[in-house]
């Protein structure tokens, strides 16, 4: 039987909003935890379920039972909705995203995502702007001098680095000329060319940005906990407070989502176009995008546990004055790539020798500025201990 | 060194190095001890709960004067014993656990061979509720521990 | 800003804080006249607030009242003596041994070095020599208490600033050094690790063994350390050019430590002034020249190798002897005054004894480095932003068991 096209779409919206939180609770929070234990030579909590895997929902249980409060002189309606700002933008913004390709259900061919706008990219742009106002009414609604200087600051963080994402979208934009996420993955697939190759200063800057953008390590000044206030959540328990935690970890997700379509091919297989690697296409799609996403939630749990964080201002100067002139002449760069070889990819297929060869040389820098090192400190600490003496 | 300055600034090398650090110790050999599952043996040394021998205590007070608290309580009277000398008896010794320190002073002063009263006996868990009851600890839990039942045994070791 | 006229209350509002402003520059006679700021409508005040004894980044109940102007911070007053125990009156009312377990509480993270240098300060009063085994066991206990609190300091530190794992790392090696502690005394925290003479017992068989396997492994975890934070921009974004004190000023204020050789003084007691075993031992004193947060980071991390060797070398001098030296029964020290003090892990660590030849002291007062560091900080603050604080008060090291006493 034939399925109206709206019952796919209904289908869909409700799978996402039902799946998408349950995620995160369950599986993001628990591998955060696992895996920063791991990489701090310990385990993480594993005794809630076999192996933890429970402890999310010990988590929600939590935060479910605790007492809901609101400051005494808070704004309440105000106080009351921040939370919802926040996590609903997030969620709105997987409705681009492009899972997969289209599967057959039946005698229809359903396309694993929700909407395919033809303004993707400028969408999920819009969206997570008003991702901000969540914050910044949720520091001022509590009454607090000290939350709002908090929601303030990173509402400016947010501001500031949405720039430099933008403008690394934009380099990619030079590639497909289209908005369309679907259009961009089909893009990757027909010029058998993953856009992170030419792009790959410009996926730099944007996973920077996106780490900025979700306020995680090491760009968490503003809610950090050894400094002088939690920042804009500091009065928000409960419910409230999972939804803000459940906002900022949706935002990873959709980073990490965008980063996938936009840079790694959406639901391609690596090297989809040489034969010999064929077999790689019976992993479905949707898999391989699931994989890649996860790979970018390891890296920003991988970033957590390794960085210091940066102070504000010198977070400031690093958007301002370092990504956004980068971001910039990246655009250049592949705007005369493009235009060396109208029609053809070999004027983006050279940049992306470059770029790479400018890679490898800095591994190899690193040999020798290593090297370096290794001789300052022997010079430092003495001439009696040479080598590995002590 | 101006060519180490010039590298750090073009290459992002320091932060590759940091994270390379984490990603190697995702896969060392983790340090969790899993307790209650498994336990660390405490040293033969170890400073633990204390245990007294009455037998052996010649109630010199030592213990008590030199503990830097003053936490030992010692009562003790005479009595004819069956020979018809004078034996010392003692009638309270009390140690408040409350506020010891555990620093061995009332071991060191002991002067019998073997101690009469020692605290290596690599027990350390005797939490309990309520403190007041559980943590003093009299004759009867002193030198018998079955008395004491917020204290949990290692092992019973025994001056020998 | 649109072009209404001003109001009159506006007007008046604007002369208050003029006068006010005046009055407040006039009332300073040591401050160097400034023109007051150009006046705007809106005029900046101070904000007072409390870095209170409950925060998880003041190492303790430290209480630091912060008068800020926005971020920047204006000034700082530490109010101490929330961890007040009274020690020193303790001392006066226990005998000499008696005393040595409340040391332990001084600085808890280093106990051995406050024990050791308790019982310098009672041996010099009474002249007993100790024996060799006892000096170089001492040493080697001090010198591992020295990695540990650095361990811990490191960890804390890291926290403090963002970075998380080297705190796991860090703790991982000092609960080897704990073990270690563990074994030899029986304690692992308040150590109680030595008497008036040298000390309570002697090494466990295959301790040394451990202890050198320990020091060999310890290099390339140092090494890793490193690799996580030396060259990382953000921590040296964070940490350069941050609380900068020259090395006169830190003469002046009695610094002592590794504070005091970041500045560029080269003064280490166990060189200066050698005590135990020091003079025949070979170790390099770390020193740098800019006095800056980053420049202590780097002291104590060499502090840290250099431990190591110190220790190997000890471990290579052991033999088998004597471990306490002859001192009497009761201890009625003749009725005069010493100061003995040490490189302890924070700075110099010093007691002054004075008895009046009963058995208990007269007066044994601590010279505690950590309150005495602790006295730069508002000096080391001023003009910083409130998130430098947090990494000012880490990088002095302060232990409040010993601020307080």
């Amino acid at each position: 039987m034939n399925l109206p096209p709206e019952f796919w779409t209904y289908l869909k919206v409700v799978l996402l909003v039902a799946t998408v939180p349950a995620i995160v609770g369950f599986v993001i929070v628990l591998a955060e935890r696992r895996i920063m234990g791991f990489m701090q030579v310990r385990l993480g909590p594993n005794r809630v379920g076999p192996q933890g895997t429970l402890q999310g929902l010990a988590d929600l249980l939590k935060l479910v039972t605790k007492e809901d409060i609101t400051p005494a002189r808070a704004e309440r309606a105000v106080h009351f909705l921040s939370p919802v700002l926040a996590v609903i933008p997030a969620l709105t913004a997987l409705a681009v995203i492009p899972f997969g390709p289209p599967i057959r259900i039946g005698k229809q061919m359903v396309p694993l995502w929700v909407a395919d706008l033809n303004i993707g990219l400028l969408f999920l742009l819009a969206i997570t702007s008003i991702g901000v106002y969540g914050i910044i009414l949720g520091g001022w609604s509590s009454n607090n001098k000290y939350s709002l200087l908090g929601g303030l600051r990173s509402a400016a963080q947010l501001v500031s680095y949405e720039v430099p994402m933008g403008l690394s979208l934009v380099s990619v934009l030079l590639m497909t000329r289209s908005l369309s996420l679907v259009e961009i993955v089909r893009r990757q697939e027909s010029t058998h060319l993953w856009f992170v190759f030419p792009g790959l200063v410009a996926f730099f800057i944007y996973f920077v940005s996106g780490v900025a953008e979700t306020n995680r390590n090491p760009f968490d000044l503003p809610e950090a906990e050894s400094e002088l206030v939690s920042g804009f959540n500091t009065e928000y328990s409960g419910v409230k407070f999972a939804f803000f935690f459940l906002g900022e970890y949706t935002g990873m997700i959709v980073i990490s989502c965008i980063a996938v379509t936009v840079f790694f091919g959406g639901w391609l297989p690596p090297f989809s176009h040489v034969p010999a690697l064929a077999f790689l296409g019976f992993v479905p799609g949707a898999v391989w995008f699931l994989l890649k996403v996860a790979f970018f939630i390891f890296c920003y749990i991988w970033f957590r546990s390794t960085f210091p964080r940066y102070r504000f201002d010198q977070l400031m100067a690093l958007g301002w004055k370092w990504l956004i002139p980068i971001s910039l002449a990246n655009i250049l760069a592949v705007a005369f790539a493009i235009l060396l070889t109208p029609r053809r990819t070999n004027g983006l297929v050279a940049l992306s020798w470059i770029y790479g060869g400018l890679f490898v040389m800095m591994f190899l820098l690193s040999k020798l500025r290593r090297a370096l090192v290794r001789r300052d400190r022997l010079a430092a600490s003495g001439p009696a201990e040479a080598g590995a003496e002590v | 060194m101006a060519l180490k300055r010039w590298l750090d600034r073009i290459t992002l090398l320091d932060l590759f190095d940091g994270l390379s650090v984490t990603g190697r110790h995702l896969f060392k050999k983790k340090v969790t001890i899993e307790y209650p599952e498994q336990k660390k043996l405490p040293s033969d040394r170890f400073r633990g709960m204390f245990r007294l021998d009455e037998e052996r205590c010649i109630k010199c007070t030592l213990c008590a004067i030199e503990c830097p608290i003053n936490i030992i309580y010692i009562d003790w009277h005479n009595e004819k014993n069956a020979e018809g000398k004078n034996e010392k008896v003692l009638d309270r010794f009390d140690v408040d656990l409350k506020r010891c320190m555990f620093c061995q002073l009332c071991e060191e002063a002991c002067p019998t061979v073997p101690k009469s009263i020692w605290l290596t006996t690599k027990t350390y868990e005797m939490a309990a509720y309520e403190r007041n009851e559980a943590l003093y600890l009299d004759i009867r839990k002193l030198t018998d521990w079955n008395a004491a039942p917020n204290v949990k045994p290692f092992t019973v070791v025994e001056r020998g | 800003m649109s072009d209404e006229p001003i109001s009159q209350a506006e007007k008046d509002e604007a002369v208050y804080f003029a006068e006010r402003a005046k009055a407040q520059g006039a009332a300073s006679p040591g401050a160097a006249p400034e023109a007051p700021a150009a006046h705007t409508l809106f005029d900046v005040q101070e904000m007072e607030l409390n870095f209170g004894p409950q925060h998880p980044s003041t190492h303790g109940v430290l209480r630091l009242v912060l008068k800020v102007d926005g971020e920047k911070i204006l000034e700082v007053k530490p109010d101490v003596g929330y961890l007040h125990r009274g020690t020193e009156k303790l001392f006066e009312t226990e005998t000499y041994p008696m005393g040595i377990p409340h040391t332990d509480r001084l600085d808890y993270i280093a106990a051995a070095t406050n024990n050791h240098a308790f019982c310098l300060a009672v041996e010099k009063l009474l002249g007993v020599e100790i024996p060799r085994r006892a000096q170089l066991i001492r040493v080697i206990l001090d010198e591992l208490q020295r990695i540990s609190s650095h361990l811990v300091w490191l960890g804390t530190s890291g926290i403090d600033l963002g970075a998380v794992t080297p705190f796991w790392y860090a703790f991982r090696e000092r609960e080897q050094i704990l073990d270690f502690f563990e074994e030899y005394c029986g304690a692992r925290l308040t150590l109680h690790c030595m008497r008036i003479g040298g000390l309570p017992f002697d090494l466990t068989p295959g301790w040394t063994d451990r202890v050198s396997e320990f020091i060999s492994d310890l290099p390339a975890r140092i090494d890793d350390y490193e690799q996580l934070l030396t060259d990382n921009r953000i921590w040296k974004r964070r940490t350069v050019g941050v609380g900068v004190i020259s090395g006169e000023e830190c003469i002046e204020w009695g610094l002592t430590g590794p504070v005091l050789r970041a500045s560029g003084v080269e003064w280490d007691l166990r060189r200066a002034k050698p005590y135990e075993c020091y003079e025949e031992l070979d170790f390099v004193v770390p020193t740098r020249q800019g006095g800056d947060t980053y420049d202590r980071y780097i002291v104590r991390v060499q502090e840290m190798r250099q431990s190591a060797r110190i220790v190997r070398q000890c471990l290579d001098r052991l033999e088998p002897g004597e471990i306490r030296g002859k001192v009497p029964r009761v201890i009625k020290p003749v009725a005069e005054e010493v100061y003995a003090s040490i490189e302890a892990p924070k700075g110099e660590l010093g007691f002054y004894c004075v008895s009046n030849g009963t058995n208990k002291p007269y007066r044994m007062h601590v010279r505690p480095p950590s309150f005495i560091n602790l006295q730069a900080l508002p000096r080391l603050a001023k003009g910083h932003l409130v998130s430098d604080l947090v990494a000012l008060i880490g990088t002095i090291d302060i232990v409040l068991g010993e601020v307080d006493r």
